[in-house]
């Protein structure tokens, strides 16, 4: 059943907070990438880059902290996610896309075995066979063994790797189209994380599932996707291919290309960038990675943010002088 | 530069617990350090590696064996680092955003562990206290702000520059950078650089090679509570001995563990 061709295409997206009596507060602003159908898909940023949010939007929850779409089209199989309605969320959240929280450790609920959590997840699909035996079938597709006891355990019982896998089984429950996973490896250790890539990696081979991996792991995204999107402050800046992403053209990758520690000569020259990014609220014109950028020119601080240069689909930059780094 | 012997741990072993329900965390580990060294010590979670980094900092008394410093034993029954040492061996945590007091600023924290040390007045201690957060990274601007209000790599700057007010000279870093992200692990570590070439000694605990193999010079690696293999940095890397060495390796993401990858058949 693999399909191919666009799966989810955000353009200019843009997130805000409304407030009643001052201004919409926009802390997204610019997001444009693409998932096709199958493809393993790495957003990189700072935190506060507007990772969560954009994730947020595309499974549909940003009424619960508050925020909304307020311009752009978030298109899915053809749908405009921006503008559905609520009881059509109810068929495409946590079925045809599925989603890994951040924390592994806080994700499972509690006070629920393992067996009524994944009970739960499978309460609305209508798959083959009772939902036992779904249920060993998605343990054993995470790659769980002791199935049986498992079933019968709480989160508290299992390992931090263990517990993420549940969550992924969870996701996996009703074989959606696409899974997203946000940090699924924060605060867990190398060896641990890189079996859950493994794993993702695994699921995307057997089941053709497209996955969006949220991290600030440059190396890790390198490793595991097919493309990778990077945020600075609320906007897409560079989007590529993981080959591509090589050779980075936007000054803000290239400097956190320069700061990963898989790449530089031990005790060699480590390329940190200089200050903060902008809190929202405090943006400024122009390009919004402009006060911390070496390259910077008189044009690079008025009017709007840069746009995506190059051809959707391939190699895009948003700056103004790409071509003269 | 000479470097002489400053720490030795000798077979020291701590146990949790009695009976049944009893864990072996650390067993057996000798491990040496020199002046303006850095090492490492890297495992998975629940390995010991943090145990141990409390015994040498004196914060646990080991069931077995001994910690030398400068060719003295530092517990004396189960009281550690007296005559005035105590001050010599600092440690840096995980969580900076745990061991921070959430009421102080930067500066009055830093103040404060500078007045206790030197034994100085209010306005001297903290003229010393800014002069460190300088040196961190930190400016007047941010030296004033909260806790909350410093970002990740910030409020960890701010930890180092409080364990630095009591000028030790060995400095026991405990996943100083697993809380922050990649720019600011960056800036962490160009810190550290500098603070060895002022003749500082570093023990980085740590799950990340990464940083390890950026930083150190010889490593320690720990499984279980037993150090299955030690030896220079560079040379582990090239040519890891124990299969678990080969698997930790591996793990690393990016182009670090694609060559361990690749040797490993995955």
């Amino acid at each position: 059943m693999k399909q191919s061709g666009t799966l989810l295409d955000l353009v200019d997206v843009e997130i805000g907070i409304p407030y009643p009596r001052r201004d919409t507060l926009v802390i997204v602003r610019k997001a444009n990438f693409s998932v096709n159908y199958g493809e393993m898909v790495g957003v990189v940023g700072e935190s506060g880059s507007g990772k969560t949010m954009v994730c947020r939007a595309i499974i549909g929850t940003l009424k619960r902290r508050g925020a909304e779409v307020i311009g752009g089209q978030i298109s899915f199989e053809e749908q405009d996610l921006s503008k559905i309605s609520e009881s059509t969320w109810e068929s495409l959240r946590g079925k045809v896309i599925g989603y890994v929280p951040q924390s592994a450790l806080a994700g499972p609920n509690p006070v629920l075995t393992i067996e009524k959590q994944l009970a739960e997840a499978l309460e609305n699909t209508d798959g083959k066979g009772s939902i036992k035996s779904r249920s060993k079938e998605l343990l054993d597709l995470v790659k769980i063994r002791r199935i049986d006891t498992v079933l019968r355990q709480y989160p508290y019982q299992l390992s931090g790797g263990m517990r993420q896998r549940v969550m992924i089984a969870c996701a996996l429950a009703t074989n959606p189209k696409l899974l997203i996973a946000d940090e699924p490896t924060t605060g867990l250790d190398v060896t641990v994380q890189s079996q859950i890539m493994d794993l993702l990696k695994e699921i995307r081979k057997n089941l053709g599932t497209a996955i969006i991996l949220i991290s600030h792991d440059l190396a890790l995204v390198d490793d595991v996707c097919d493309k990778v999107v990077v945020m600075h402050a609320g906007a897409t800046v560079e989007v590529g291919d993981t080959g591509s992403m090589a050779k980075p053209k936007h000054p803000y990758t290239i400097a956190l290309n320069s700061s990963r520690i898989d790449i530089a000569k031990p005790g060699g020259e480590l390329i940190t960038i200089a200050g903060n990014p902008p809190s929202v609220g405090e943006w400024m014109a122009g390009c919004r990675f402009a006060l911390r950028c070496t390259y910077k020119e008189p044009d690079c601080t008025v009017g709007e943010h840069p746009p995506l240069f190059g051809e959707r689909g391939g190699h895009q930059t948003a700056c103004l002088h790409a071509d003269k780094i | 530069m000479t470097n002489e012997l400053l720490m030795e741990a000798r077979n020291v072993s701590v146990t949790f617990g009695s009976g049944a329900t009893t864990v072996k965390a650390v067993q057996n580990c000798s491990l040496i350090l020199h002046t303006s060294e850095p090492i490492g010590i890297v495992g998975e979670s629940g390995s010991g590696k943090s145990t141990l980094a409390r015994v040498l900092a004196g914060l646990q008394a080991p069931i077995a064996g001994e910690v030398l410093f400068r060719g003295k034993s530092v517990f004396k029954g189960n009281k550690p680092y007296q005559d005035g040492i105590r001050n010599q061996v600092q440690m840096v945590f995980q969580d900076p955003y745990g061991s921070l007091n959430p009421q102080l600023t930067g500066l009055s924290a830093v103040a404060e562990a500078v007045s206790v040390h030197k034994k100085v007045g209010k306005q001297e201690s903290i003229a010393i206290a800014l002069k460190l957060l300088q040196r961190m990274g930190i400016g007047k601007l941010d030296a004033l702000k909260k806790p909350r209000q410093l970002s990740g790599g910030q409020r960890q700057r701010v930890s180092v520059a409080r364990a630095l007010s009591a000028s030790p000279s060995v400095l026991l870093a405990d996943e100083p950078t697993s809380s922050i992200d990649q720019s600011a692990q960056a800036q962490l570590l160009k810190l550290f650089l500098g603070l060895i070439s002022d003749g500082l000694s570093i023990v980085l605990i740590s799950h990340d090679l990464g940083v390890i193999r950026y930083l150190t010079k010889r490593v320690y690696v720990m499984k279980d509570g037993v150090f299955v293999e030690s030896g220079e940095t560079e040379k582990l890397f090239n040519d890891p001995q124990e299969e678990y060495t080969k698997l930790l390796l591996a793990s690393i993401p990016g182009e670090l563990g694609k060559a361990a990858r690749q040797k490993l058949g995955r």
